[in-house]
């Protein structure tokens, strides 16, 4: 049982980690293989500040709007060329560039700060939910998760800037007609996948840890999380987030690291071969 | 209405202008003809020493991947981030058939280029069943990479895990790691262009061209779209497993690094950024100041992978085909402002 | 209000609209008519900033539009509803029509008044765009455009996909509209109707101008009679 709970927890890590990646391919049709240098770049940030003195949660804080920024320059930056194009050669000039970005964030964090890796310490006794014991950690990451994500959501679907957004992501051309600003609305939500993957970080460093050489595999979860509910669906990447952080769980419990990952993969593949348009996203 | 006019867009109107390209074969395979000289006069250069030559094999090894990836995407635009993996289905196969059934080099590195191109042609056939757009097939592709990978590391027993195999083989030419092991790949590369430069200069190869530039265009003008599409991952497909199956017995030694993603796949990225996606010749290019690049990083460790990714970058940035494609084609205009018009 | 000089546009290398000029003065109803593929949809297109201006001017009060983005110039002032709507097919009727005023606060009165204008929508308020039907859904996109309170409303072919009911109801609330003051501009193929609302009209084939008049006028001209109203001078058709 509380394995399960732990996968729930996880689950919405993954989620968490997973939303911003989604926004931006259902905003602009562009995927971001660099997401999970942001989370790195946080969790790197934040351990330096700590060591140069500051207190840790002002260091996350400071780190989270670092992230931010990074998403900033890189939308000022590199996406101007991809949002010239359109369609397929889009998406595909966007992968390129941002996996270039991605090994130079990467070589770069792993060079000067191979050992660095962020550790969020809540000491304290186990925590007892619905009869189950979880650690403090777990159970501070679930609700910085649930948090954050809760704040997501509501911006998105109560606030006439968070329909906005929503409106370019249902017909671009229809939220042009209103009088927004496509673009303008792509860069907030590439900042804010740059905080959401930020915030992950901290969620991650809360449960276990987080080091310059796991920028990959995040972008890598983040990414199959993202296709298995539905590229461009922020409730599809919640579900799938959950139901695979579940399934992860379960699987490295009972059976292992190796073939856990793998049924991950194969989900993700599956997906794409099954039913494309993910657990919950918009059409074929 | 003419019923013997050949409507522009058909099967026959390509055919019809591939004969014309037949006619002057010299001239078309001439680049594959002095490639092929100027790397068989490499080893001349470079002399005795073994590290040079393991550097030469290692620049003919990318650019057989380059030529398979060009034929791949370059032509049908098939996104297969999986390079390495098949050249690995192929490596680890014939590794353990020569390990365990004693099977000689060829037959075992034949069977494994097989399984690569059945898996090349499985990938071409769902995603032309499924209609998958360029970047599901290239996470779909992508995703099995990473399968393979981690099966490589769990199934200790079959394959060594982390710590690999050894190929327990018979001393060959391949395996002497000598001379006798670049003429081979040499051979083997040339093979692959002289296919290439054939494809593109036959039917196939018009097809391929209608393909690239509309898909839906071609379907409507009768092209089968999946049957071209088959072709280009079977022989790409196929090049990778018998590159990838001979550079096992090359190194005497695999491991799931050997064909992993950042090991395989990114560098042929990088290669081509810099040769030019879909080219003939780019791959040799490419491959040559990659493997040159690569030596002369060496020393830099992780900020390797910095720089590749900026040359990524800025490549892709800048130019969009790659550096080459790009200087040969201001030489061309060059060219055509100096000769009068005909 | 609305100057158009000269204008060509098209898309990519091929130009639909070639050297078109015509005028709207405020208050005043125009339409522009003409067959499928005649033009209209690449010059209303063109005008809001959706296409852009291969050459010739656009003037709207005061203000140059041909390098101005489509967001900028709904902001000015200009509605266009396209003939393919784009709702936002997962909100609602009421979230679309807020939308439609961005970047102003949604105003219960405004939208009051669409409900007025549309009584149908305001029983389904809470119903998302993309279940309602054609006719709704048309009704929804110019009460959406309408809560940006534009001074030209810009409408394509707005009766596409309506049963002929529908679209009467659809121009009766259209002349109900410019009894308020709203300045509008509308293309249509089902010619009657744009014509019964409108005070002036072009005629547009080929993407050029082939005709311009009153209303009265095109209506007595033989060949818009016989081109779009089927009727010839030798009997009824």
């Amino acid at each position: 049982m509380a394995v399960i709970f732990d996968g729930i927890a996880y689950g919405l890590q993954l989620g968490l980690l997973a939303v911003g990646l989604t926004l931006i391919y259902g905003l602009g049709g562009v995927l971001n293989l660099a997401h999970g240098q942001f989370a790195v770049v946080t969790a790197i940030a934040a351990t330096v500040l700590v060591d140069v003195g500051l207190p840790m949660p002002l260091a996350i804080l400071a780190a989270i709007a670092l992230a931010g920024m990074l998403a900033l320059a890189f939308d000022a930056s590199l996406m101007r060329p991809v949002y010239r194009l359109r369609g397929e050669a889009r998406v595909l000039l966007s992968l390129l560039l941002t996996i270039g970005a991605a090994f130079v964030i990467d070589g770069l964090l792993i060079y000067y700060y191979p050992f660095a890796a962020l550790n969020v310490d809540i000491s304290g006794s186990a925590v007892n939910v619905l009869g189950v014991a979880m650690r403090r950690g777990s159970l501070a990451a679930s609700l910085l998760a649930v948090l954050a994500l809760g704040t997501l959501i509501l911006f998105l679907r109560y606030t006439r800037r968070g329909k906005a957004v929503r409106s370019v992501i249902q017909d671009e051309e229809g939220a042009q007609l209103c009088g927004i600003n496509p673009a303008r609305v792509r860069t907030a939500v590439f900042v804010l996948s740059g905080v959401l993957a930020g915030v992950a970080a901290v969620a991650e460093g809360l449960t276990s840890s987080l080091g310059a050489t796991d920028g990959l595999d995040l972008t890598i979860l983040a990414l199959i999380v993202t296709v298995v509910g539905g590229l461009g669906s922020v409730a599809g990447a919640l579900v799938a987030g959950l139901l695979l952080g579940i399934v992860y769980t379960l699987s490295s419990f009972y059976i292992g690291a190796y073939v856990t990952f793998i049924i991950l993969l194969l989900a993700a593949m599956l997906t794409i071969l099954v039913r494309p348009s993910g657990l919950m996203g918009k059409g074929a | 209405m003419d019923d013997t006019r050949v409507p522009v867009g058909t099967e026959e109107a390509g055919a019809a202008v591939a004969e014309a390209q037949r006619a002057r074969p010299l001239r078309a395979y001439l680049p594959v003809v002095v490639t092929a000289v100027v790397l068989g006069a490499l080893p001349l250069l470079i002399g005795d020493s073994r590290y040079f030559l393991s550097l030469a094999v290692l620049m003919l090894v990318f650019a057989g991947y380059g030529v398979a990836f060009n034929i791949i995407f370059g032509n049908t635009e098939q996104l297969f981030l999986c390079l390495g993996a098949l050249a690995g289905i192929s490596g680890y196969t014939a590794a353990i058939l020569g390990n365990r059934l004693q099977l000689p080099m060829l037959l075992g590195v034949l069977i494994g280029a097989l399984l690569s191109a059945l898996l090349g042609a499985a990938f071409s056939w769902v995603s032309v069943r499924r209609r998958l757009g360029v970047i599901f097939v290239g996470i779909i592709t992508l995703s099995f990479s990473l399968v393979f990978a981690n099966v490589l590391l769990g199934q200790r027993d079959l394959t060594g895990g982390e710590t690999g195999l050894i190929i327990e083989s018979a001393p060959g030419v391949v395996a002497g790691r000598g001379v006798g092991a670049y003429y081979v790949f040499l051979a083997l590369l040339t093979v692959f262009l002289a296919c290439h430069r054939w494809l593109q200069r036959s039917h196939v190869g018009w097809a391929f061209r209608a393909l690239r530039d509309d898909e839906v265009a071609a379907e409507l003008a009768g092209i089968d779209v999946a049957r071209f599409k088959l072709i280009a991952g079977v022989i790409g497909s196929l090049m990778v497993g018998l590159v990838g199956g001979l550079y096992a017995y090359y190194e005497g030694f695999i491991s799931p690094s050997t064909y992993a993603v950042g090991q395989v796949d990114i560098p042929v990225l990088v290669m081509l950024a810099f040769g030019g996606i879909g080219s003939l010749l780019g791959p040799v290019v490419g491959a040559a100041v990659f493997a040159v690049v690569d030596e002369l990083l060496r020393p830099l460790s992780s900020i390797r992978t910095t720089v590749y990714g900026a040359i990524l970058l800025v490549l892709f940035l800048g130019f969009r085909h790659g550096v080459i494609p790009a200087l040969t084609g201001l030489g061309r205009r060059v060219r055509n402002r100096r000769t009068p018009r005909t | 209000m609305l100057q158009v000089e000269g204008l060509h546009a098209g898309y990519g290398d091929s130009i639909v609209v070639h050297d078109v000029s015509l005028r709207i003065e405020a208050g005043e109803a125009v339409a522009i008519i003409g067959s499928n593929g005649a033009g209209k949809t690449t010059l209303l297109r063109a005008i809001c900033g959706l296409l852009p201006v291969v050459s010739g001017h656009v003037t709207y009060d005061g203000n140059t539009l041909e390098r101005i983005p489509p967001h900028r110039i709904a902001r000015l002032g200009m509605a266009y509803v396209p003939a393919e709507r784009r709702l936002f097919p997962a909100m609602s009727v009421t979230e679309n029509l807020e939308l439609g005023a961005y970047p102003k606060r949604p105003d219960s009165r405004l939208s009051a008044l669409v409900f007025e204008l549309f009584p149908r929508l305001a029983d389904r308020r809470t119903q998302h765009a993309g279940t309602l039907s054609g006719g709704e859904q048309q009704m929804l996109a110019v009460g959406r455009a309408l809560m940006s309170e534009p001074k030209l409303l810009l409408l394509d072919e707005p009766t596409t996909g309506l049963a002929p009911m529908l679209a009467e109801e659809a121009y009766a609330s259209l002349k109900r509209l410019r009894g308020s003051g709203t300045t509008v501009l509308v293309a249509e193929q089902q010619v009657p109707l744009a014509l019964d609302l409108a005070d002036r009209g072009y005629v547009i084939e080929d993407g050029r101008i082939q005709l311009e008049g009153t209303a009265d006028d095109l209506r007595d001209n033989p060949d818009v009679r016989q081109a779009y109203l089927g009727l010839s001078d030798q009997g009824a058709g």
